[in-house]
């Protein structure tokens, strides 16, 4: 109940496709039992990669910034952006900076690499340890139902449009077996030279 | 059991507080005021530890108005929750937190109406309306079917009228009143409620 | 005897003066010439000049003398390299800070104040060396639009409507006052970004020691808004850029005397 993890829910997902990736998160902020809010979206775009991170809102937006701020002082120092395979190792050693009072975030980092075009996702926990995937990740308080309905109906090498199908129907499903989770949903399917930001309606209940 | 509500309106924003002061079972006093005015367009609302509530406030109010006069021009509404919720952010994880809540209401450059919602973890969120604490299960039904974007100054005040009497009929204590302030482009108002 | 004075930053000379201060501005002077010229409506154009270059340098990256701040903000530079990545380290972390805070970036005023302060700072205490550089920044915000602040060791800035720093400045700001009063019938507010950019290489190439002007001995970038968004957009051009400019305006050869 007072588990910082579940106060405001959500939940989010990655998913790898052929020559692209989905990253998808829900859009409901909520305090316990009453909703809040069904525009919180949990997914951040610094460049070519897309963060999601679940967990405590708090520490949502803190993190987030925390990000938006180290990408774009790498950026200006290096004169190149990051690669989604850099972030993924800044997240973990910032995370691990914090072993003994941790964020209290679920992070997934999804996105191409512009200098070899391979898609990578990867997840972490409050700590910082990667779960490098091939597949998919998934997060936060619908993490339970993601795993299975993922498990069922995700294939590898899909299109990037059937990517969108599989990854907007394990959400919404997901999501529909989790109080904490819903509200309204947010995809970006993200391809070599184009993105696509798509928003779900989902029941408001 | 103190209560805030906040509704954002197309050019302005309302906010309510009650006006009972409370410690422990007692009402030591119906006049109370929980809000305070940060600048010209912005007003906080504020619950929570007694001591905490007005400390936090003035601190706030002390770097809004310190960093009006510096540079020359009064901070905007988002930036002040922005600011809001870093040191509430900040302090949730020091020696001994702030336990308040509060709502941000105001006008914005752009003179739309404004509100933000923030807790003591250092969520924010903005919002069209809100409420702290228990006045929140007996609101948003109210709030959530009556409201509608382009709500104006008079169905915006019949809407918290409808809160009130809900609130009266529901909560287990008096709670002697709200407190009702509108800020607009020209400022901020106490009106009769 | 004189020496008594010029040793530490924070003594007073008998005539009043900050020999070391003075020192600092001085070896600005011998630095590669910068300018700017604001067009009140439409940006900022920075150009720099590159002092020493050889061809056996490996430069490790693409400009020594313009820098951006963050994305309404860049400077250009005239003294020690060395000192002013001191202090563009600073200004681009104050501003992520400020960033993170208020969820907007500093407002141009704001920047350039703070890392003056920090500049003042070494003219008083501790017995440290004032840092050696100067500034031109160009900055853009919504509370005032397009900006030009010059400022140097002494922790003193000022703003401009087209300004130079280092190496022959003082006769670049000459030059630049009689170009910009012969380009504008008008006043100087509607002077365009092209005219800007075409007056700041016409200008440097009669002042530059070099004679001719050419892309590897050049730095340019330009702060504009995007037409489509009206958000603040930095340009560093390439050299290769630089080089069709220089051909458009048929600079690439200094003017026969």
């Amino acid at each position: 109940m007072s588990d910082p993890s579940s106060i405001n829910g959500g939940t989010a997902v990655a998913m790898v496709g052929k020559d692209c990736i989905a990253i998808a998160s829900d859009m409901r902020l909520g305090s316990q039992s009453l909703g809040v809010s069904n525009n919180f979206e949990k997914i951040f775009n610094y460049d070519n990669v897309y963060f999601a991170l679940t967990g405590l809102a708090s520490d949502v937006l803190t993190v987030s910034e925390e990000f938006r701020m180290k990408t774009n002082l790498y950026k200006m120092k290096e004169e190149r952006i990051m690669e989604p395979e850099t972030f993924a190792n800044l997240v973990s050693s910032s995370l691990y900076e914090r072993r003994f009072g941790p964020w209290f975030v679920g992070p997934i980092v999804a996105g191409i690499n512009s200098k070899t075009n391979k898609p990578f996702i990867c997840g972490f926990d409050s700590i910082g340890c990667i779960d490098f995937a091939k597949d998919f990740i998934v997060s936060g308080t619908a993490s339970d139902q993601l795993f299975g309905i993922c498990e069922a109906l995700y294939e590898p090498n899909m299109e990037s449009e059937d990517l969108f199908e599989c990854i907007s129907q394990s959400l919404l499903n997901a999501a529909d077996r989790d109080a904490l989770s819903g509200w309204g949903a947010v995809v970006y399917i993200v391809t070599k030279d184009k993105v696509i930001k798509r928003y779900l309606k989902s029941r408001q209940d | 059991m103190d209560i805030v509500l906040g509704i954002r309106l197309k050019d302005a924003t309302l906010i309510a507080t009650s006006k009972a002061f409370t410690r422990g079972i007692s009402i030591l006093k119906d006049s109370d005021d929980k809000t305070l005015n940060l600048n010209k367009k912005n007003v906080i609302a504020i619950t929570g530890e007694s001591g905490d509530t007005i400390n936090f406030a003035e601190y706030i109010k002390g770097n809004v108005q310190l960093k009006g006069l510096r540079e020359g021009h009064e901070m905007e509404s988002d930036e002040i929750a922005s600011f809001v919720r870093h040191e509430l952010a900040r302090s949730l994880r020091s020696r001994s937190p702030y336990q308040v809540n509060l709502l941000v209401a105001g006008v914005n450059d752009k003179e739309e109406g404004f509100l933000s919602m923030i807790d003591y973890i250092g969520t924010r969120c903005d919002l069209p309306y809100a409420a702290h604490g228990y006045a929140a299960f007996y609101t948003m039904s109210l709030l959530d079917h009556h409201y509608r974007e382009d709500i104006s100054l008079d169905d915006g005040l019949k809407l918290l009228k409808l809160c009130e009497e809900e609130l009266n009929k529901r909560m287990p204590m008096d709670f002697k009143g709200l407190n009702v302030k509108i800020v607009d482009k020209e400022g901020i108002k106490v009106i009769d409620f | 005897m004189s020496r008594r004075y010029d040793s530490r930053t924070t003594i007073f000379s008998p005539e009043g003066r900050l020999y070391q201060v003075e020192y600092a501005l001085e070896a600005i002077a011998h630095a590669g010439t910068t300018l700017a010229i604001l067009s009140p409506k439409e940006g900022i154009v920075l150009l720099a000049e590159r002092k020493i270059i050889s061809k056996l340098l490996e430069s490790s990256s693409n400009s020594e003398k313009i820098y951006k701040i963050n994305d309404q903000t860049i400077v250009s530079v005239a003294g020690l390299t060395a000192d002013a990545e001191i202090l563009i380290d600073r200004m681009r972390n104050d501003c992520q800070q400020y960033l993170k805070i208020y969820n907007k970036l500093p407002n141009t005023m704001q920047v350039v104040n703070k890392v003056c302060d920090f500049k003042q700072g070494y003219t008083q205490f501790g017995g440290l060396r004032p840092f050696g550089v100067s500034f031109l920044f160009a900055g853009y915000d919504s509370l005032n639009g397009f900006q030009l602040y010059s400022s140097n060791p002494s922790g003193n800035y000022s703003g401009w409507l087209a300004t130079s720093i280092g190496e022959n400045s003082s006769s670049v700001q000459t030059l630049l006052k009689q170009e910009l009063n012969a380009n504008s019938t008008e006043s100087h507010n509607d002077i365009t970004l092209d005219d800007a950019l075409k007056i700041a290489l016409k200008v440097l190439s009669k002042t530059s020691d070099n004679t001719h002007l050419s892309a590897d001995k050049l730095e340019l970038a330009s702060l504009s808004l995007q037409s489509n968004t009206n958000k603040p957009t930095i340009k560093l051009y390439t050299p290769k850029e630089i080089d069709n400019l220089l051909n458009l305006h048929d600079l690439s050869k200094k003017e026969e005397e």
